[in-house]
């Protein structure tokens, strides 16, 4: 994969679960109920959208072309 | 032994322990190195870089602020999670292009960042002061805090002049002496400290106060349904100031000269895997929102002074507690807005001597610039204590405004690194005329045009006129403009 073809995977990945958490789609997401795991609707769904972004991160690094490149970098 | 002298002994342990760590982490490197003061010697490794990072986020907002805007609005307090999540994320893309052109050039500071792109002394200058005057605001803060903690742990007996002294003195001496590598070491204590005494302190909280997280949800959510809603009948705060809020700060915060600069410290590398990492430290934000929920419906408002006072007001008063956890509390919190303090006091002297004090008098060596820099710590940290403890109103009003200034640095940075179009007058007068419209409307103007934030406003405006003013006054192509654009 190119640098600039992944660059723009990424924004676009880390962009789409930024887009749920303000509004107007977080309104799909503004309720104080159900309780889940002990938590408001609103509350848990912002921790598991962090929680999806920074997985869906973590397996784009796998993917990264400067990944391998840079091996002697630190 | 009485609560408050356990709490103060426990606080004044924590102090040395920090002192100690600090120092001992500025020994054994070359003390007459400026690169190794300013940026240490761009070799951070990833667990310090993470915590360098994490702790200057974490600060005496995250300890005393955060819980209060639970107790106080409810649901919007999630947006200092979302932006602490979502904020270092365009760091994977920009960060790295930073540090080679860091590297490259020998920078060390955002205001030699849009010096050498842009090649404008004045534009240089104009940043550096800009970014000083928010740094003393954002400082004043943390000074607050720590005169807070101080005060409440040890019921009354410590003054407030008092307590902000030592801690923050610490922090001045051990900046002074060891730079950033000490900075980043003492961080890394006080982040697992904090970390450790958030989730124990939120957790006990919750259960004793109300048996579990889910009851207590339930009840709130029972009696007053629009304190877990945004923008519904009953609620804290609309739906556009939210969003601009959680905008304003996601764009700003990588604008933060103190953090902008955290590139330079380290390798690409170092720099995509703390963003990898990042998202633990958001997530540690949880137990103290946890906290400020506890606390609705159990402490009377009018009991505190301020919202930012409901940790340690149920610490000392509400639920009786051993007085070694108001130590450790005090400690946490002492923690979170010194780890703070160190990277912003050394970042303000970073962009005064190197961005302001250099760009004025070129001939001066690089022994002479250390000196500066290590004088500068105790000038700068005398002028946050002075203005924290003694300062006029009008002053910190003033100060204010700055902090929102910060995100209008963003327009300049981007295309520094993106577009090649971009001036240095159109970069000035977008840069001032964003400033500016902040100000007004943060200091002047009672509200917004529908609730957005000042910031916001003052960005939009400063894009258009960054674009219009740049498309206006072509330069020539310069060699600088290309490798900032290729790094």
């Amino acid at each position: 994969m190119s640098k600039k073809k992944f660059n723009t995977i990424y924004i676009v990945i880390v962009t789409i679960p930024f887009l749920l958490l303000i509004f107007p789609l977080f309104e799909l997401a503004n309720r104080a109920t159900p309780i889940i795991m002990g938590l408001p609707f609103s509350f848990f769904y912002i921790i598991l959208v962090i929680l999806i972004t920074f997985l869906g991160v973590l397996i784009l690094y796998r993917f990264d072309p400067d990944h391998k490149l840079e091996e002697g970098d630190e | 032994m009485e609560h408050w002298l356990i709490a103060l002994i426990i606080m004044i342990g924590y102090l040395v322990i920090a002192l100690v760590v600090g120092v001992w982490a500025g020994k054994g490197q070359d003390s007459n190195s400026l690169d190794e003061f300013a940026v240490a010697g761009g070799k951070l490794g990833l667990i310090v870089m993470w915590f360098l990072m994490g702790g200057a986020v974490f600060s005496a907002f995250s300890f005393l602020g955060a819980p209060g805007w639970a107790y106080e609005k409810g649901a919007p307090a999630y947006y200092i999670i979302i932006y602490t999540a979502f904020a270092i994320l365009p760091w994977y893309i920009i960060g790295p292009k930073i540090s080679k052109i860091g590297k490259k050039f020998n920078l060390y500071t955002l205001s030699s960042f849009f010096r050498i792109r842009y090649r404008s002394k004045t534009l240089g200058i104009i940043v550096g002061l800009l970014a000083l005057l928010a740094s003393i605001q954002y400082l004043a803060t943390q000074l607050t805090g720590m005169a807070h903690i101080f005060n409440i742990m040890t019921e009354g007996r410590i003054p407030f002049w008092l307590g902000a002294l030592l801690a923050y003195g610490i922090v001045v001496v051990y900046v002074a002496t060891g730079g950033l590598r000490a900075a980043a070491w003492s961080d890394v204590f006080q982040g697992l400290l904090m970390i450790i005494i958030s989730w124990v302190i939120g957790i006990a909280i919750v259960n004793q106060l109300h048996d579990s997280m889910g009851v207590m949800f339930t009840n709130i959510a029972a009696e007053s349904p629009g304190f877990l809603q945004i923008g519904k009948e009953g609620s804290t705060m609309g739906t556009i100031p939210f969003t601009t809020t959680i905008l304003v700060s996601v764009i700003g915060f990588l604008m933060w000269p103190h953090l902008f600069t955290k590139s330079y410290a380290s390798g690409p590398k170092v720099i995509k895997k703390t963003v990898l990492v990042y998202p633990i430290f958001a997530l540690f934000l949880v137990p103290l929102l946890l906290v400020g929920f506890a606390a609705k419906g159990i402490v009377d408002a009018n009991l505190i002074e301020s919202a930012d006072q409901v940790l340690p007001f149920l610490i000392t008063t509400v639920m009786n507690l051993p007085g070694w956890v108001y130590g450790l509390v005090g400690a946490g919190a002492l923690a979170a807005a010194m780890s703070s303090a160190d990277a912003i006091t050394h970042n303000a002297t970073l962009e005064t001597t190197d961005g302001v004090i250099r760009t004025i008098f070129k001939d001066l060596s690089d022994k002479t610039v250390l000196k500066i820099m290590r004088i500068g710590v105790f000038v700068i940290g005398g002028l946050a204590y002075i203005i924290t403890i003694f300062g006029g109103q009008g002053l910190i009003v003033l100060l204010l405004g700055a902090y929102g200034a910060i995100v209008q640095f963003a327009p300049g940075v981007y295309s520094a690194l993106y577009w090649r179009g971009a001036t240095a007058k159109g970069v000035i007068c977008g840069l001032v005329v964003g400033a500016i419209l902040n100000f007004y409307f943060q200091l002047v103007a009672d509200s917004t045009p529908l609730g957005i934030h000042a910031g916001i406003i003052g960005l939009i405006v400063n894009v258009v006129i960054m674009i219009v003013v740049s498309l206006l006054t072509k330069s020539e192509r310069s060699e600088e403009e290309d490798i900032y654009i290729r790094s």
